[in-house]
């Protein structure tokens, strides 16, 4: 089995740790898979503009720049830890209220995908693009201090079919509710600091390869969870 | 004013002592350059040697770790690591490294072992069962080493009377202000006391990161059961081998010890066991300890009585002295933190070190890898009652922690 990560942050945005030393430190871990998945974040909210002040998010000028260097260092980690390191985004829809607020992890993106769009238009470029579409921590978390999202839940019905998969755990949090029903399923640490890496992750079935991993994830085969602990 | 005179007085001795132990750690350096790389001399034999490693999670820099002793330039050896548990995150590591090296002798033995209550000592026992050569190198898995290690160390087994040969540590890294702690404390306090207790006491201290020993002359001293239940059993392996007549050499090479990600909790539980240890097997010849920790006893005076203007400016030029001791020390072992500035921690840290001096005198209890412990006379373990009256304050501490976390 892989043992893989899927929402990892790094400087790029708010992680506190730097692309090359969070990839060594997952490298270092024995980790299979990891995706790097800055947040991309709408400028059309106060919270966003706050954000993207402080560049806390990848923007569409450095987009390219964020990418080579995720594809350098995917180079090494891939010749020195035999690890996949996919590059990827997280689109984030800040807005005041939780229940109108969205992250979305696009896996395996090649372009910049404005954060601004209507959520529509966002599924259909990830799908153009091949991307895998993620609905991150969909449901009430523990942390007082984190922000929820709860959109993409609230109008499941609606948005369910453009998503591969949802997050039933998010670092320590288990969201019960997505395996009542039945939706396809992941598990991440949503990386920020050293010791998130001590969290829920994902256990995948499949060849260590970027294709076969999107397959494995979207048809939700072979596919666990466990609680990575030292 | 005669109190400050006497924690003075007191500060100054320990200000002498640490300049003894610069002068032990410099003349070791001296004689035997750091580091040997291309121009060091060869051994004239190379005995094959066993690594043995066993491991229990992470530690930082794990890959890294293991992967220095896959590449030795050593004709003759094998690595075998051990684990108890299919579940330990470590396994997967050593999963890879072994795929890396696919031409290299490397084993993994996973297998539960509970004859003891050292845990190490546990996963020692099949690796040392499995191991095929007639001396075993027993090694921590957060050590890193270059391609000549093996070389360096087993130099000194020429010598027919030699019986154990370990090896000084240097802490490196730290992106923490934890481990920059392990490390400051590792390259003053640490090689400093080795340094001082080999040179001028001629005491043997092992330190349990590097051993390289004889199976035959580990057998005769009682073999690793012998120590099953000891939590210093490094220490107590050097002494047995030292009283059994053979010699137990400090080797010139010195390890490196990569601390990353330590936070501040982790650095006081390992210095408050290792002191209880310290503790137990030296007891009262373990006050040096504190007697030897200037810039804690030149703090006393300001902290404990009012503050002057005479013992503020003597505590901080005492804090300059060790500050620059621990940065000329860590210069001269070569050991790198990542911004020289950070020695100027060192006194927050000896402060630190200087308080959490006296809980090995009021707790005689461990907890260690989830099971908690009674340490004896010279680190002799045995189990903790869980249940019944005396374990009430322990119940009652665990509840109130568990609460907070």
């Amino acid at each position: 089995m892989l043992l893989c990560d899927f929402h990892i942050h790094t400087t790029y945005s708010d992680g506190s740790v730097e692309l090359r030393r969070t990839i060594d430190l997952f490298g270092q871990s024995g980790f299979d898979v990891i995706a790097i998945t800055d947040h991309v974040v709408n400028g059309d909210s106060s919270i966003g503009k706050f954000a993207r002040r402080f560049n806390l998010s990848v923007r569409e000028n450095n987009f390219e720049e964020y990418l080579a260097h995720i594809t350098r260092e995917a180079e090494r980690a891939w010749e020195k830890y035999g690890m996949l390191v996919i590059p990827g985004v997280e689109i984030s829809k800040n807005y005041l209220s939780s229940d109108k607020s969205a992250h979305i992890l696009l896996i395996d993106v090649k372009e910049f995908i404005p954060a601004c769009w209507g959520f529509e238009k966002i599924f259909l470029e990830a799908k153009l693009q091949e991307s895998l579409v993620i609905a991150c921590h969909p449901h009430h978390t523990s942390a007082i201090t984190d922000k929820e999202t709860l959109f993409l839940w609230n109008n499941r019905e609606k948005y369910a079919k453009y998503i591969d998969a949802w997050e039933v755990a998010n670092r320590d949090d288990v969201f019960n509710v997505i395996s009542l029903k039945k939706y396809p399923y992941i598990a991440n640490s949503d990386f920020h600091k050293v010791r998130h890496l001590y969290s829920w992750k994902t256990l995948l079935n499949c060849n260590k390869d970027i294709k076969s991993v999107k397959q494995c994830i979207k048809h939700n085969k072979g596919v666990a969870i466990t609680l990575f602990r030292n | 004013m005669e109190i400050f005179w006497i924690f003075a007085g007191i500060t100054i001795f320990g200000l002498v002592g640490y300049g003894l132990q610069i002068l032990a750690v410099r003349s070791h350096i001296l004689k035997h350059p750091l580091h040997c790389g291309e121009g060091s001399s060869l051994p004239r034999s190379f005995l094959p040697i066993s690594i043995l490693k066993p491991l229990k999670g992470l530690d930082d820099n794990l890959f890294d770790n293991l992967e220095s002793f896959c590449l030795q330039d050593y004709p003759e050896y094998e690595i075998i690591f051990s684990l108890q548990d299919y579940n330990d995150p470590a396994y997967k590591v050593v999963r890879k490294i072994k795929d890396k090296y696919p031409d290299g002798d490397i084993s993994i033995i996973v297998e539960r072992c509970d004859i003891g209550l050292n845990p190490k000592v546990n996963n020692l026992i099949h690796a040392y069962k499995a191991s095929k050569y007639a001396h075993i190198l027993i090694s921590d898995s957060n050590v890193v080493v270059d391609k000549a290690y093996l070389r360096e160390i087993s130099k000194h087994m020429e010598d027919p009377d030699v019986g154990l040969v370990s090896s000084l540590i240097k802490g490196t890294g730290g992106h923490t202000v934890g481990s920059v702690f392990e490390n400051l404390h590792l390259n003053s306090f640490v090689v400093g006391s080795v340094c001082f207790l080999d040179k001028f006491l001629k005491m043997p201290c092992v330190v349990g990161k590097s051993m390289l020993m004889g199976k035959r002359d580990l057998e005769a001293i009682g073999g690793l059961r012998a120590v099953k239940d000891i939590l210093a059993e490094d220490y107590v392996i050097g002494e047995r081998m030292h009283r059994s007549g053979k010699k137990v050499v400090l080797s010139d090479y010195m390890i490196s010890n990569v601390n990353e990600y330590w936070g501040i909790k982790k650095f006081l539980n390992r210095h408050t066991r290792w002191g209880k240890l310290r503790w137990k097997i030296g007891g009262i010849k373990y006050l040096s300890e504190l007697i030897g920790n200037p810039v804690f006893m030149a703090c006393l005076p300001v902290l404990l009585w009012e503050p002057s203007k005479t013992t503020i400016s003597f505590a901080l030029l005492v804090s300059l002295v060790k500050t620059s001791g621990d940065f000329y020390l860590g210069r001269k072992t070569g050991a790198e933190l990542n911004n020289p500035f950070l020695y100027m921690l060192s006194p927050v840290k000896d402060l630190l070190i200087g308080i959490i001096w006296f809980i090995p005198l009021l707790n005689n209890t461990i907890v260690w890898r989830g099971s908690r412990y009674i340490i004896g006379r010279n680190s002799m373990l045995s189990p903790c009652a869980e249940t019944g009256f005396w374990s009430l304050r322990y119940r009652i501490a665990d509840a109130i922690k568990g609460r907070f976390a």
